[in-house]
């Protein structure tokens, strides 16, 4: 079973995804923060990771150059509330940028595509 | 009395009156009645040589008809001309027979019988000549010849003071007219104005005294020479006119060119308007005014059909043969030309002239280059504050967008939980009340959370659409330099560092490539980051302004701005609201400086850093993105 990591700094968004995507047949792990992230990181490296771009303290984007840096490649999602960070070079380093909604299908959607290409590849 | 003491006493006399006043004509009045009486003559008349046309001039007399005040007479014409010209004494007891008499009706010379006549010798040639008439018939002594010729030669020194004392004057007149036109030309910073006294000061009888004067300027884009001022009377009748005019205002000179020069009369003169419509090229060995700005120095054409560079069409369009030009010079660089012409009186350039044009032009060298200098100021201090403006104009305008997108963000998490709680509550419902396919309110609860999730649906879609429109206006992008515009931004600061003594050090890489950006846009960012560190270093220090390549993650690459300051940083409480919308430290502004620079910066896809040395000072990264977005990003 894939493991997907959920960083986010709202407890109901972090239910949620979690609700949702265990629903949708993945093993799913929760931090608040991204020093939380890095803890359970520490502990098992997980499938993909879902990050959260605003968030206090270390931000989604940072977060992410951490890993990547330090873990390689792991596939990473970057989510905001909305679509501002759509022309920052830095979230273009990241595998996809979704923009929040209620609506999960999309999110759920790109996941799946980038566990295929993992595959093809 | 003896003849010798009477020429003692008459020397003695004429000393006196020599050594009493420095007034040419009033010596010689004086000096007449002395000669006259002492020698016991019936006539006295001293003639000099007038400088430019080179004819004996009647300057005093005694006994002669005042109608004789006005005779001139050529060099070696009649016996005084003889005298003149030779330089060598003549006495004449029957001067009527003597075959170098000429007869003048209005000397009325027939009721003299003898006459001596002894030429004022400074060296060769005479200065002048003094005759001594009588009616009786009488032999001249050469005690008597020697009286009078003694007497000449203090005329001589009278002479030599007089036209020493007229230099003088000349040279302090030129002094105070110089002084007076360039405190006219500061009274003025327009450049049409300030040019129009110096030419006036040209053409004016007092100063430059030429008939006409006519400027002509560099254009360095197209290398011709256009004629941009002319001034001078637009014919004969019209210089008569002028001149009468301007003899009536020797007064006060100063405040009438000043006065006149605002008027802006001369526009409406056809010599003006001849004048603009005249231009050609600077290329050697073309014509006369290229000529004159390629070699740099003055000319003085005096035979312009004979000259080569004058062609037969230049000398019909001024309608003179002889002319002169002056370049005008400024650090070296030439920015025009001055042309003179004496078209109505004729009167020939002389040396002189053309050095006392010369030095005027230095003037019109410095008027146009103040102005220059003074519209470059204007320019640069109208592109700043129109910056300054759209600044404040896209501070307020975002000020409401900024509040919206905060509220907005605010809400949106809320919504994501709520909207896919309720997708998920309806699931669930549908789920079991397929199970009770009898249960009514099981289907009535599914059909709520329904109506909740479409609500919600509607909700991100307002502010989605809120979002885009809050958005602080479209960017206009076309390819640029980054550094040509950083350039361009500091250039506007060069006077601010200069008064408050920073140091400015720029390391702009070279080679950087061309970057899509909104160049006014992002002048206001450089123009905001420049603005703070200059308040921060009001006691002075250093500004480094850095530009350079690198890669984001080893992925993207970007172009970084470096702006550091050793303004001593920013206390730790306001550095952390430094990009919160309305926080502001001053008492002008809205606070929104930062927050919009940062905007500006992500719209662009890039990123603005603060790096804040308490104690040292600031720095300030903004990091543009080199490729445009890729097409993979999820909307």
């Amino acid at each position: 079973m894939k493991t997907i990591l959920v960083v986010d700094d709202e407890q109901n968004i972090r239910f949620l995804y979690k609700e949702e995507l265990e629903d949708a047949g993945y093993k799913v792990s929760v931090a608040a923060t991204g020093e939380e992230a890095f803890k359970k990181l520490k502990k098992q490296v997980p499938d993909l990771i879902i990050l959260d771009i605003k968030m206090p303290g270390m931000d989604g984007i940072e977060v992410m150059r951490k890993i990547k840096d330090e873990k390689g490649d792991i596939p990473i999602i970057l989510c905001s509330a909305y679509g501002q960070y759509k022309q920052d070079f830095r979230v273009w380093a990241s595998d996809a940028y979704v923009v929040k909604s209620a609506d999960l299908r999309e999110l759920k959607l790109t996941i799946k595509e980038i566990f295929n290409q993992l595959k093809a590849g | 009395m003896t003849e010798s003491s009477l020429g003692l006493e008459i020397l003695q006399e004429v000393t006196r009156i020599a050594n009493s006043t420095l007034d040419l004509d009033e010596t010689l009045e004086k000096i007449i009645p002395v000669i006259k009486n002492k020698m016991h003559m019936d006539a006295c008349a001293i003639y000099l040589i007038n400088e430019s046309d080179r004819l004996l001039h009647l300057k005093a007399s005694m006994g002669l008809p005042d109608k004789a005040m006005h005779i001139n007479l050529g060099i070696g014409q009649g016996v005084t001309g003889w005298v003149a010209q030779q330089g060598r004494s003549l006495a004449l007891s029957e001067a009527m027979q003597d075959p170098r008499f000429v007869y003048f009706p209005e000397i009325e010379e027939e009721k003299f019988s003898s006459m001596l006549s002894v030429p004022i010798l400074a060296n060769c040639p005479p200065l002048g000549v003094i005759n001594v008439h009588s009616i009786e018939k009488r032999v001249f002594s050469p005690e008597e010849i020697s009286v009078l010729e003694t007497i000449a030669g203090q005329v001589t020194g009278c002479l030599r003071n007089a036209i020493q004392f007229h230099r003088n004057q000349m040279t302090l007149k030129e002094t105070r007219i110089l002084y007076d036109i360039s405190l006219a030309v500061q009274s003025t910073l327009k450049l049409e104005h300030g040019l129009w006294i110096i030419l006036s000061a040209i053409t004016m009888g007092e100063a430059g005294g030429f008939n006409r004067a006519m400027l002509f300027t560099l254009n360095e884009k197209n290398q011709r020479l256009q004629g941009i001022m002319g001034l001078g009377p637009d014919s004969q009748e019209d210089a008569v006119r002028v001149w009468t005019e301007l003899n009536k205002k020797k007064g006060d000179l100063l405040q009438w060119v000043i006065k006149e020069a605002q008027r802006d009369l001369h526009r409406d003169s056809p010599f003006h308007n001849f004048v603009c419509g005249l231009s050609y090229p600077v290329t050697a060995n073309d014509n006369i005014l290229s000529e004159t700005v390629l070699q740099k120095k003055p000319f003085n054409i005096t035979k312009a059909k004979e000259h080569q560079l004058v062609s037969q069409e230049f000398i019909d369009a001024l309608g003179v043969d002889s002319f002169a030009t002056v370049p005008l010079i400024a650090h070296e660089e030439v920015l025009g030309v001055i042309l003179v012409d004496n078209r109505y009186d004729q009167k020939p350039i002389t040396e002189e002239n053309l050095r006392f044009l010369t030095r005027f032009t230095v003037y019109a060298s410095w008027v146009i280059e103040n102005s220059r200098l003074f519209s470059k100021l204007l320019d640069t201090n109208r592109e700043l504050l129109s910056m300054k403006e759209q600044l404040v104009q896209a501070e307020r305008l975002s000020a409401l967008g900024e509040m919206a997108a905060e509220v907005a963000h605010e809400i949106k998490n809320p919504l994501v939980s709520i909207g896919g709680f309720a997708r998920r509550l309806k699931d669930k419902m549908t789920h079991l009340s397929q199970k009770w396919e009898d249960n009514n309110d099981l289907k009535s609860a599914a059909n709520y959370s329904e109506i909740i999730s479409s609500e919600v649906d509607r909700l991100e879609r307002l502010l989605k659409n809120t979002l885009i429109y809050s958005k602080s206006g479209t960017l206009e992008t076309e390819e640029c330099q980054l550094n040509k515009l950083i350039e361009e931004v500091l250039y506007l600061f060069k006077s601010g560092l200069y008064e408050k003594n920073i140091h400015l050090v720029t390391d702009l890489q070279t080679d950087l490539p061309l970057l899509k950006l909104d160049q006014q846009k992002i002048k206001q960012v450089l123009i905001n980051l420049f603005y703070n560190a200059l308040e921060s270093l009001s006691l002075g220090g250093l500004l480094k302004v850095e530009t350079f390549q690198e890669e984001y993650a080893q992925k993207q690459k970007m172009i970084t701005v470096r702006v550091e300051d050793t303004g001593g940083g920013i206390p730790q409480q306001v550095f952390e609201n430094i990009f919160n919308p309305f926080f502001t430290t001053k008492h002008t502004g809205t606070g929104l400086g930062l927050s919009i620079c940062r905007k500006i910066i992500e719209n662009h896809g890039g990123t603005i850093r603060v790096e804040n040395q308490l104690g040292k000072g600031v720095i300030v990264y903004l990091h543009l993105p080199l490729q445009n977005s890729p097409d993979y990003i999820k909307n």
